[in-house]
């Protein structure tokens, strides 16, 4: 066998493994599972505070599948919201969270007898250094609920499980939000400091990853309480490490063939002597 | 006395019951128990359209208009799951008109009574008088309604935030307000439609049995019995402790049998009872002649209280009898005491 015709297979092993590595989503997707994208944009503070701001052109957005919260209340396994797009950015002191939902109802007042208000919830642990259940957190792992509804804006509550009276509403709430419908969808912004003053909010070092989950009510679904839909636990890549599974199986994909080459090459030596 | 030694099931954790014995062969469909709460509790912004107490024509659809068809109550009797309900829409409440008395009352010939700028299609006593039937056998009754103060209540169990309790002195159902946040599953999970959301204030409100009048904060600052109760021109209503024995409220209810819940079937366990009607005259045939027909079905009256209204329309017959043949028959003193002391055993209260 010649050289040649021994490096041909090995370039072409090397081009399928590192290829498929790449282009095939399963193997290697573009993000990690569960991690939403962050970026970070020390100037544009103003236009992320606001939903259509164009500095959020410039943000991956993330689609996040929705199923009904397990509260077994009335109807609870029926929620109309099957998906929300997350996107996430940060400056050097606030974290803003975008979200948008198909909605084709804007509900957006509780002032009649049978009518609910649209609404969504962002969910973090209390202490970022826990991982609380994704189902309101526990009386030892609590979690900070940032709650927006059409019908009255922000709120921030503090929650330690289903059962019920577990969740208080924090006074001053230092979530902003701004909110938008158009064309049969809801986009809300959230924002909030990285850090506060207050033991019971969770505080976000800029290098540190974040625990996230998401919750869409639809109003006219009359979808209140613990009755919505809501999200597995994501991660706000805000770390020093980004190694997810791409990185990783390109890293790998280049290891292996190294290896493949270097013991070919060894074994021709041995050969030609 | 102990409990153990009571008939009357109190709900957990709860000292006494108040409950209410109402005689629907008293009512003469006045309203002014309800103007009597209204003027008293729910003439706030939000509430214009609640009627804690109100008094339907039987049979007729209700307030809120077919209440009965809307689900609530305990699915089955081992109480295990609430059945689902539906939020009654403000068109089945009505709305609370402002009428053009002013013109109506000062030019009469040209002007009649009418609320302004609606055309309205319902309201709270829309089908009042109505009833059913044809004269000469045309038939109706009143029904006044307030909160149960169930023993065992689905509006509590219904809501996820504990913001509805039963006081554990008196069994007295309340909505914290503080707690309540208008969720409405408590609307949805109550049978007789007698918790009521207030929009302005974006959580629910209730009958409250008139506590702070329980308590020495009535008129004069003494202990009085509800207002529903207190202004009945005909002294309808018996208010006291279930679980007093010596009380007539635990006679007519426990001991004879013959004040009986609305809808036992939702199995809520209401603590406000009713003596049936059992006095109607029979029906009428085509030759003028009396029948042995009830004027009042028999079956209607099980519909709305369970099939315990036989035996207790046989007892009140009997009993009535017994003083028709100058005998003495308990249940009807109490039944036609005129002592306020008896109606309304405030001492209870006062304890």
């Amino acid at each position: 066998m010649t050289d040649r015709s021994i490096a041909l297979p090995i370039i072409a092993v090397a081009v399928l493994v590192i290829g498929s590595a790449v282009v095939f989503p399963s193997l290697a997707a573009a993000v990690p599972a569960n991690q939403v994208p962050v970026t970070y944009q020390p100037d544009a503070g103003n236009e992320l505070a606001t939903p259509s701001g164009d500095a959020w052109s410039d943000v991956d957005a993330r689609e996040i599948p929705l199923t009904s919260a397990p509260s077994g209340l009335p109807e609870a396994s029926i929620v109309n919201t099957e998906a929300v797009e997350v996107k996430t950015a940060h400056t050097d002191s606030e974290l803003y969270v975008w979200l948008q939902w198909e909605d084709q109802t804007r509900n957006t007042s509780e002032g009649s007898l049978d009518s609910f208000t649209d609404g969504a919830a962002v969910q973090v642990p209390a202490n970022v250094t826990t991982s609380p259940t994704v189902e309101l957190g526990s009386q030892d792992s609590p979690v900070n609920l940032w709650y927006w509804t059409a019908a009255e804006g922000p709120e921030e509550a503090l929650a330690g499980g289903y059962n019920p009276g577990s969740i208080t509403t924090m006074e001053n709430a230092t979530i902003e939000t701004n909110a938008l419908y158009q064309d049969g969808t809801w986009t809300v912004v959230m924002e909030r400091s990285l850090v506060t003053d207050d033991q019971a909010r969770a505080d976000f070092d800029s290098d540190q990853d974040i625990d996230i989950a998401f919750a869409v009510w639809d109003g006219d679904n009359a979808e209140r309480a613990g009755h919505h839909a809501y999200s597995e636990w994501y991660t706000i890549p805000l770390g020093p490490e980004e190694t997810g599974p791409a990185a990783q199986y390109l890293l790998w994909a280049v290891a292996g063939v190294g290896i493949v080459i270097a013991l070919l090459l060894v074994a021709r030596t041995r050969g030609g002597n | 006395m102990s409990l153990e030694e009571l008939d009357t099931d109190l709900a957990a954790g709860v000292d006494h019951q108040v409950a209410m014995v109402m005689d629907l062969n008293k009512c003469i469909g006045c309203q002014t128990c309800t103007v009597g709460c209204k003027t008293t509790w729910t003439e706030r912004e939000g509430t214009e359209y609640m009627y804690w107490n109100n008094v339907e024509t039987r049979p007729g659809e209700g307030y809120p208009k077919d209440w009965e068809e809307k689900g609530g109550g305990w699915e089955s009797p081992e109480r295990s799951s609430v059945k689902n309900g539906e939020l009654p829409g403000k068109e089945e409440y009505g709305e609370a008109w402002e009428f053009n008395y002013e013109e109506a009352l000062s030019d009469p010939q040209n002007e009649t009574l009418e609320p302004k700028g609606v055309d309205p299609e319902w309201g709270p006593n829309w089908d009042e008088d109505q009833g059913s039937g044809k004269h000469p056998n045309s038939q109706y009754f009143y029904l006044p309604r307030i909160c149960n103060h169930c023993t065992h209540p689905t509006c509590v169990e219904a809501c996820p935030r504990q913001a509805i309790y039963k006081r554990a002195e008196d069994g007295i159902v309340l909505v914290d307000q503080e707690r309540c946040r208008g969720y409405r599953y408590c609307v949805e999970g109550c049978p007789y439609k007698k918790v009521y959301y207030n929009a302005a204030k974006k959580s629910s409100e209730k009958c409250i049995f008139c506590y702070p009048r329980l308590e020495g904060e009535g008129p004069d600052g003494e202990v009085s019995g509800p207002i529903c109760a207190e202004e009945c021109p005909t002294q309808l209503r018996l208010v006291g402790f279930l679980d007093d024995q010596d009380g007539p409220i635990y006679k007519l209810v426990e001991q004879y049998e013959v004040a009986i819940p609305l809808h036992p079937e939702y199995e809520t366990a209401p603590n406000v009872f009713y003596i049936p009607p059992f006095d109607a005259p029979p029906q009428i045939d085509e030759n003028g002649e009396t029948t042995d027909i009830d004027r009042i079905p028999s079956s209607y009256l099980e519909e709305l209280f369970g099939e315990r209204v036989h035996e207790a329309r046989e007892t009140l017959r009997r009993e009535r009898e017994k003083v028709n043949r100058g005998g003495s028959s308990e249940v009807m003193d109490i039944l036609t005491s005129k002592n306020p002391a008896q109606q309304y055993r405030l001492e209870v209260f006062d304890a």
